[in-house]
Order: structure tokens, then sequence, then C-alpha cells
């Protein structure tokens, strides 16, 4: 396999990189471990006392890790979109830029998702989104297009390094043995020959296509986890185009920051030129005249409508005392003053387009900020904490060694990955290969700007608020142990004929009443002379004890007809006896139905037992109608009884079960003579319930609407069959380089 | 243990719901024991009394009302023809916050965590304030449960939304969705009394929280199951809280037993901020006629919290 001079020149710039790290490098090295080991204390905190250390509570739910999580997929767009973009639109200017954009799109979507894993309270359940995934949530949505986006971007920079590997494997450095195996396994074999090399150039076209409108996907997503709420800021129907363009726009400054820090530290400056600074530049002002037009789309809509909640996130955002520093960097400064610097030939140069980048990137960070904390610190309802913390967020110093941490592993990724492949694509493909759309014009000139510099910084109020805990009342103090009074009381129930006695225990302590659990009561009937004990019973949690009497009493009646009961209580050393006692009238009640024209009744004949034991029609005792519900009766009539008879409406609106059996019950309530007496019978005239609707598949349901399913089926078979005919195609070009080398193998033994 | 559990799983799938109403001899005949659960070992010889699906009283040994929550796929499904709703006085309340402590106490949660919030919202400038107490609303349209990543948040047929501790993976994402604050997140240790070891952990007692989960408002189907009103309404000195089943037209707050359907028409309830599409389940009666006037309120509360009240009101004095 031949190479061109060029490449020998190009890779001569990039050996003594590859080879050796340098004392800088080292330094640069040990200052990334120590954030990282710190940034993993931090972590260690979080995961051992649970999110308690960061800034984040009840109202304020997401905090600095999202706006990284949002961040850090935002600039992974300088790989995805714009290089996609520039090789298809064969921009010839692309090549030296083309790897770095790609590497920033590999590692950022490797830190981003760990923010959100950051974020989740239960980190060791992440399993439980593949096992109970639900695909209605926006987030699963995130979860299969950025791990679908990470893959594909990471072929997408893997295709663009085959030539490079290759050259490595033919030319191996000094350094490390490990190294040289890897160049060689990762060449996939490639010799240049023109299948292989056609084989290449269309994948990587292919990948390119793909790549654009995974991208878009993948933080549209992003921001849908945002719109689908129904949050003033957030639930807006232009997020989706909004956050696709800011990211575009810190992506794009990103990558100028990068090559950047690349061209003075390997001193590159003869590969890339002022002029892949002017093109970038003047992306990132376009890029950001339109993020600056949705900014003001959105703001305005939101002022105009003025509907209460979104005005109430608009005044944070234009208080001097909250955010409104905050929100003039992102808003105002991280717009304009890129487009100014840029637009204006006088001034635009290398410094003033980094400086511009690195304005637009840090104003996009603080937008991330602005997006989620002062929507959060706005809840619909009004937020009545006294907690500081709750009310208002701040970063705690875990979350900002987390952050830290992460661009410590993005940086320390990025320089190792300089130190394995030149940062530059050595091996250019010959121009003549590909078609050329598109050319820009040059643009130059050198100006000094003076920096600025904008420190904005915000002051938040800090309410201090003690919270009393405990207050110790002065009856804890123990007193003289006299037993105290208890009091007893005696009720009797009919029940459908079962005749029971209840009974309620309890005691005063501090002017309330309390039940007696477990104390024995015993019950009696008052016989001809003497009281015959009935029988004993122990009262429950609620201090009740209930007696059901038998059926047959074995004692005559008083000359009023009545039957005496009593109950007792012994009492304990705590507490003093009581006892209470009740006459009670036995009675037969009987409930019927009758329908009279359209009138549906229900009939109550109630007789008393007299001292004979004959039965005598009820006059006057007042019954009371009830349906038994779930917790209590509800009442639907009362009647007064008139020769034994009482007749109520059945309550036809009430509904019952399926078949509409509705339960009745007529009851004599505490009174005089009969106690509690009460009588239940049941009738279908109540309405019937219909039964239970059980939508199978719906947002809210366990399984997702059919088109959401379909849709991801497709969206999913489209990447993954690209994706897959990408990784079979690399195994054919590896195969294809094999048949070529023996195939030259062949030709040398034989001659 | 292994038969313990699956005589416990047994019993479960006798489909046992709850309700010891008792008090007027309910809708049916009072058995003496279910099929047969005697099999099984930890029998106290008390009874309990349950209400059952088909709405006829079960008398099962208390030994075996551990079992009354219940677990798994069941406490997913919801108490069948059940739809649990709750009415709020607004004309009744005056900030007591006994709901509260009731709540608290009943699902073993230290001060700081709250379920309940109290608001005192004013309208509109030209209007008086009033006391807005605050449970989950259990929204028939929850955006709670539509946005959850793996269903640890589920509504069921009862009308009932609940939380699966076990299942959630404290993406917060519900929290965010939840219009009405709703929601809270156990930051650090719950600082809880601990589950007693013969009792499982089930949603439909949230207890116990689990750090790194969400929790919230639960309607209290435990309660619902054993016939019992949940804690909040019982604890209210003043009966705002109404709470029942709409299939059976019925709401009580404890004393008063009401029909749903003429409290709602007569006192012209509404469900707040019914425009969100969220249909809750929760009812509010206008604060007309009211009982107290909203200064009662401010009696219990720290001067530092009255006055923060009266910012969001925006009351001057």
């Amino acid at each position: 396999m031949e190479y061109n001079s060029k490449t020998y020149k190009n890779y001569e710039t990039f050996k003594p990189q590859l080879e050796s790290i340098g004392r800088y490098g080292y330094f640069f090295i040990t200052a990334m471990v120590m954030i990282i080991a710190w940034g993993t204390y931090a972590l260690y905190t979080q995961l051992s006392k649970g999110q308690v250390v960061t800034g984040m509570r009840d109202y304020v739910i997401w905090g600095i890790y999202d706006a990284n999580f949002i961040f850090f997929i935002g600039i992974s767009y300088a790989g995805a979109l714009i290089s996609g973009i520039l090789h298809l639109l064969r921009v010839e200017w692309r090549h030296p830029i083309l790897r770095m954009a790609e590497t920033i799109t590999v590692i950022s979507t490797l830190i981003g998702p760990s923010y959100i894993f950051l974020s989740m309270g239960r980190l060791e359940r992440v399993w439980h989104l593949f096992v109970y995934g639900r695909i209605q949530s926006p987030i699963v949505w995130d979860v299969i297009a950025i791990s679908t986006y990470l893959i594909g971007s990471f072929i997408f920079l893997y295709l663009a390094c085959v030539r490079d590997l290759a050259f490595m494997r033919d030319h191996p450095i000094g350094i490390g043995r490990w190294r040289n195996r890897i160049y060689k396994f990762m060449s996939a074999n490639y010799r240049d020959t023109p299948k292989q090399r056609e084989l290449l150039n269309q994948l990587i076209d292919l990948i390119s296509i793909v790549i654009i409108p995974l991208a878009i996907l993948v933080h549209s997503v992003l921001a849908w986890i945002f719109g689908m709420t129904l949050r003033p800021g957030w639930h807006s129907t232009i997020f989706a185009p909004y956050f696709v363009l800011a990211a575009v726009y810190s992506g794009t400054g990103v990558l100028i920051l990068v090559m950047f820090v690349f061209r003075k530290i390997y001193h590159l400056e003869a590969v890339i030129t002022k002029n892949h600074f002017n093109y970038l530049g003047i992306l990132l002002m376009i890029l950001g005249a339109l993020y600056g037009y949705f900014t003001f789309s959105e703001y305005l809509t939101n002022w105009y409508g003025s509907v209460k909640w979104d005005m109430e996130v608009l005044y944070r955002l234009f208080d001097a005392s909250t955010y409104w520093w905050w929100f003039f960097f992102s808003a105002f400064i991280g717009v304009l003053l890129p487009i100014g610097l840029i637009a204006m030939p006088r001034l635009r140069n290398i410094n003033t387009i980094v400086f511009a980048a690195l304005i637009a990137v840090t104003a996009l960070w603080v937008k991330r900020y602005l997006i989620i904390i002062p929507t959060l610190e706005t809840p619909l309802l009004p937020l009545h904490d006294l907690r500081p913390e709750f009310a208002s967020y701040s970063p705690s110093w875990v979350e900002w060694s987390l952050t830290a941490m992460g661009i410590a592993i993005w940086l320390l990724l990025f320089f190792l990955f300089s130190k394995f492949l030149p940062i530059v694509p050595v091996v250019r493909v010959p121009v003549s290969e590909e078609r050329d759309y598109f050319k820009l014009r040059k643009l130059a000139r050198e100006r000094i700007l003076r920096r600025l510099i904008s420190k904005t910084r915000k002051e938040k109020n800090v309410v201090v608020g003690i919270v009393i805990l405990m207050i110790l009342s002065s009856s804890l103090v123990c007193r003289a142990q006299d037993p105290v009074k208890s009091r007893l009381k005696l009720e009797f129930l009919n029940k459908s004929g079962t005749r029971m006695l209840t009974t309620k225990l309890t005691s005063k302590k501090d002017d309330q009443t309390i039940p007696l659990q477990g104390m024995q009561v015993s019950f009696f009937i008052q016989g001809e002379k003497d009281k015959v004990l009935l029988g004993k019973e122990s009262t429950d949690e609620a201090g009740k004890a209930t007696f059901t009497l038998p059926g047959k009493l074995d004692v005559p009646r008083n000359k009023e007809g009545k039957y005496s009961y009593s109950a007792t209580y012994e009492g304990s050393k705590e507490f003093q006896p009581s006892e209470s006692s009740t006459e009670i009238r036995d009675v037969f009640m009987k409930i019927t139905f009758s329908q009279k024209d359209s009138s549906k009744l229900i009939n109550l004949f109630a007789v008393e037992i007299n001292q004979k034991g004959d039965s005598i029609p009820i006059e006057g005792s007042t019954v009371i109608f009830y349906v038994p519900r779930t917790f209590s009766s509800l009442k639907i009539g009362e009647q007064a009884v008139k020769s034994g008879h009482a007749d109520l409406d059945f309550p036809v609106t009430l509904p019952g079960d399926s078949a509409g059996n509705l339960p009745v019950v007529a009851k004599f309530e505490d009174n005089d003579n009969y106690g509690s007496a009460e009588v239940s019978a049941t009738m279908a005239w109540g309405k019937p319930l219909p039964p239970d609707v059980i939508i199978k598949r719906g947002l809210g349901d366990t399984n997702a609407p059919l088109w959401m399913v379909y849709t991801l089926i497709v969206l999913l078979s489209l990447v993954w069959f690209h994706f897959t005919y990408a990784i079979i195609t690399i195994f054919r070009i590896r195969w294809l380089g094999n048949k070529a080398l023996k195939e030259e193998q062949a030709q040398i033994g034989s001659k | 243990m292994k038969d313990n559990n699956s005589s416990r799983r047994k019993f479960l799938k006798l489909g046992l719901a709850a309700g010891a109403t008792a008090l007027i001899g309910g809708g049916g005949k009072v058995l003496s024991a279910v099929s047969n659960p005697g099999q099984a070992s930890g029998e106290t010889g008390e009874k309990v009394k349950l209400l059952s699906p088909d709405g006829t009283l079960v008398e099962v040994d208390k030994g075996h009302c551990h079992a009354c929550p219940a677990t798994g796929k069941e406490a997913r499904q919801g108490i069948p023809n059940k739809k649990m709703v709750m009415v709020i006085d607004l004309a009744r309340c005056r900030n007591a916050r006994k709901c509260l402590e009731g709540c608290q106490s009943m699902h073993h949660l230290p001060p700081k965590i709250e379920w309940i919030k109290f608001f005192l919202l004013r309208d509109s400038k030209d209007t008086s304030p009033y006391w807005f107490p605050k449970p989950c609303f259990q929204c028939n349209n929850p955006p709670c449960v539509k946005v959850c990543p793996v269903g640890a948040t589920f509504k069921r047929t009862d009308g009932i939304v609940l939380i699966d501790n076990d299942r959630c993976i404290g993406c917060k994402f519900c929290m965010a969705a939840c219009p009405y604050s709703s929601r809270v997140f156990n930051w650090g240790s719950p600082d809880q009394e601990p589950l007693p070891a013969d009792k499982k952990y089930s949603p439909e007692t949230s207890w116990p929280q689990k750090v790194g989960t969400v929790g919230k408002c639960d309607f209290c189907p435990d309660m619902v199951r054993q016939g019992k009103l949940p804690s909040c309404v019982t604890s209210c000195p003043n009966g705002v809280y109404f709470y029942g089943d709409k299939n059976e037209d019925t709401v009580t707050n404890g004393t008063e037993t009401v029909r749903f359907s003429e409290i709602v028409q007569q006192r012209a309830a509404y469900r707040y901020m019914e425009e969100l599409g969220t249909e809750p389940g929760v009812y509010y009666l206008p604060p007309v006629n009211r009982l107290f006037d909203y200064k009662v309120g401010f009696q219990d509360l720290k001067p530092e919290e009255i006055q923060l009240y009266k910012k969001e009101a925006n009351l001057s004095e």
C-alpha cells in the first residue's frame, strides 16, 4: 500500500505527539486524575447518603446534573451534524477538523447520559428500564435514542479512522507493542484496494446521512422530557427545534474551542488554518442568529399571552434579585456578542472567534440552567415552604465536584485519544474522488479586540429558618399512682334477630378519652332474684367488647316486658372498677318490598314482645332506613312506625352491585325500649353498576398505544438496518484485505 | 416460611378485600371462616371481618391480616368495583393540620415528610383568602403515570394512583409532571419506623418509604380493604374531608354520610385546575358560608410562616 508524500508530511507533524506525552502532558493528566478522584469521593458521598447531599429538593427536583446532561448532549452535535453535513456537502476544508468533531460527539455522548444517572435516586435499579420499560415515557425514548446515537457516532468515528489506523499499522511507532497490535486489529485489513476504498467511501456517506436525523431526534426527545410536562416555560411546542438549534450552536462553539486548543498545543498552524476559524465562525454566527430568533419567539409569545404561570417564570427571569443577570448573559450577551464579533470583518480574527465561541458555549450552559431551575421554582400552586433549600436551588459541593469530574473526564479522554491517533486525519482521500458542491468565500482580516470580562453572579437571599422539632410537655412528669376512673358504656344491639351486648371501656387522661385495651368485661342478665353471669369478653384496641346472646334466654322478662342487662369491669391497679346497665324490650322486625304502579316501596313490619312472649305491633317509635356502604351507612329516610308498619320509597337512584342489588337496613336507634335493633334485606332495584372498564393501551397504561409501538419499531429498524449493514461491510472490507494480502504473497511466492 | 408464603398467596387468591363496617349487618351474611385459612400457621384465634370482592362480609383470623394490603400484581389492579373519591369542604377548614398529623402517624412518617400540604389561596385581589388542604388528587388522567419510565407509579381500577417503591428508579420525572406538586422525594433516609419482620412491603401501605424513591398520599387502599376511613378523614376535627366510593354514590367524613352526587351538585363542587385535563378524583366545595375566618388558621403557625402565607396571598396587613 502506498501513501503520498503529503501523508508522510502530515505524519511527521504528529509522530512526536503520539510517541511521547511530555512534561505538560503528565502534569495535565495528574491534574485531571486528581479532579476525577475528588469527584469519585463526591460520587461516593452521594451514593452512600442519598441525594440529600445535593442542592435539589422537592420543588427543584432537577439541578445542574440535568443542565450538564443537556449541555453535553448538545455539544455532541459538533460531530454528528456539523461533520455529517460538511461531509455530505463535500466541503473541501473539512478534513482537518472532522476527527475532532466526531471525537467530541463520541466522548460527549458518553459523559452526558452519566449525569442522568447521577440525577437518579436509585442508580442500582437502572436495569428496571430494560425489564419494566414503558415506551410511553420520554425517558425511555431518551434511553433508546441516546444509546442508538452513541453506537452510530462511534461507527461514524471509527469509519473515519480506518485509513489512519491502516497507516499506523504499516508504520509502527517506537513505543508500545500493544498499540501496534490495536492498530493492526482495528485497521480491518484495510489495504486501499479499489473495492475496499469504494466500500469505505460508501459507508461513510451512508452513516453521515443516518446520523443527521438521528442526532436531531436525540435532542428533540431530550426537549420532550420537558415539553411533555404541564409546566410553564417547558410546555412549549417549539421546544424540540429550539433545543436542536441550541445544541448545534453550542456544538459549533465547542468545536472552535477544541480546534484552538489543539492548534496551540500541537502546533498545527499549518493544518488548521485561519480559514477554518473563519468558516466555522460564520457558521456560529448564523446559528447564533437563528438561536436568538427562537429565543425571542419563545419569550415574546409567553409574554404576550401573559398566562399567569408563564408570567411568573418570566418575572423570575427578568427580576434582578433572581435570574435577570444570568438571563441577560445567556439570551443577550450569549447571542449578540458572538454575532457582533464575527459579523464585522474588522473585528474578526482567530482570537475573537474563539472568544465568541467561549461566550456562546458558556451562555448555552447558563441557558440550560435557566430552562430547568426557574421553571421548577415556579410550581403551579404557591410554594409555601419555610425550608430555604426547598424554596430555591443552589448546587451543593457534590454537584459542582461531579460537574468538574465530568469535564475532567471529557478533557482527559480527548487528550488520551489525541495520543492514540493523530487528531487530524493523516491519510487524505484524494479530492478527485469526491464531488464538491460547495465552497465558502474566503474572508480574512485580523484585528485584536479588547478582552471583555463579564462576571455575573447571582446572589441569593438565604433565609434561615429554625424548625422546632419537639416540645416537651409538663404532663410527662410523673404523678402519684392512684387508680384512675374508668367508664363503661353498655349498648344493646339486635341485628337481624341476633342479640348482642357491646361495651366500650374508656378512661380519661389529660382531658382525653382513651380506650382501655385487653380488659376483662363480664356480662350479666337480671334473673328472678340475682344477676346471672352470661359470659366474659376482653376489650379490643378500641376498648370495645362484644358478647353475643344465646338464641333463648332462660330468665323471665320483668313487668314491663324487658330484660335487664348489665356489664361490669372489675378494675385493676391503675383503673377503678365501673359498670353499666340497660333494660331492653325485644322486638321482631321484617322488611319486605312491594311495587305499586310506578312506586317501589320498602315495607317494614315491626312488633315488640311483651311479658308473656306475645307480639304486639309497635306504635309511634321512629325507625331510620339506611343503605350500608363501605365506610358507613347512608341514611335514606325515617318514619314513625304506625301499628307495626312503616313504608319508605326505595332509593332507586342509588347504585347497587352489577345486578342492581341494594341492601337496605331499618333500624331503631338507641331506642329507650328496644336499644338498637335492626333488620336488613336486599332487593335488585338499585342502579346496576357497570363493570370496571380496563383500558389496555394508552399513555397511562401498561401497554403503549399501537401507533407508538409501530413508530418505534419502524424507526429503530431503519437505523439498525444501516448500522448492521455498516458492521457487516466492515467485516467485508476486512475479508477483502485478507484476500488481497494473500494474493500479494502468492505473487511474491511465484516470482 | 415457604408454607407461610404459599398459604398467604392462597389467601390472597380468594380475593379478599376489606370492609369491617359490620355496624349494620352490611350487605351480606357473616361467614364464620373463609375456606380454611385455618390450615396456615400463625393463627391468633381472633377474628377480623373483611369485605370480599362480591360484597359479602367474611371473617378471617387476625393472624392473616397482614395479607390485607395486597402485594404484587394484585396491588396494581385495585379493589374491584370501587372508585374512590374525596370531597373537601373548604368552608370548614381552619388549617388545624390534624389531618397531616393523622396521616403521618398512620403511615409511620417522620414530621419532615408531608403528604398533605396546606395553602392559603386567594383567587384574586378582591376576594378573601381561604385555606386549601391538598392531598394527592388521584387524577383519572394522571400526568405522573404517563411519564413513568418503569411503571413504578400506576393507576388502578379503583381510581387510586400508587407508587411501587421497590420498582421506582428515582428519576423524579413524575414529580416534574405533576402540576399539583403532590409528590415528595426521599432525598435521604426517611428515618422511619421499620416494617415489622413478619410484614411484607405493599404499595398499598406505602410503608416503608425508601431512600431515593418518590412518595405521596396514597388514598389508603389498605384501610379501604378493611372498611376503615383514612386517617386524614377521621382526624379532622371539623369534618372537612369526605371520603367514599363513587360507585356507591356515598361519601362520609366519619360522622356525616351523604350522597356524593348530591353534595357535589348542590354545593357547586369543583376540581382544582380542571382545565389541565388531569381529571382529579378530589372535589372541593367552595369556601362559602364559612365556619371560620381565615385568620383563625394563623393561630398555630410560626411568625415566619404567617409572613410567607401572607406574602403568597398578597395580604398586606
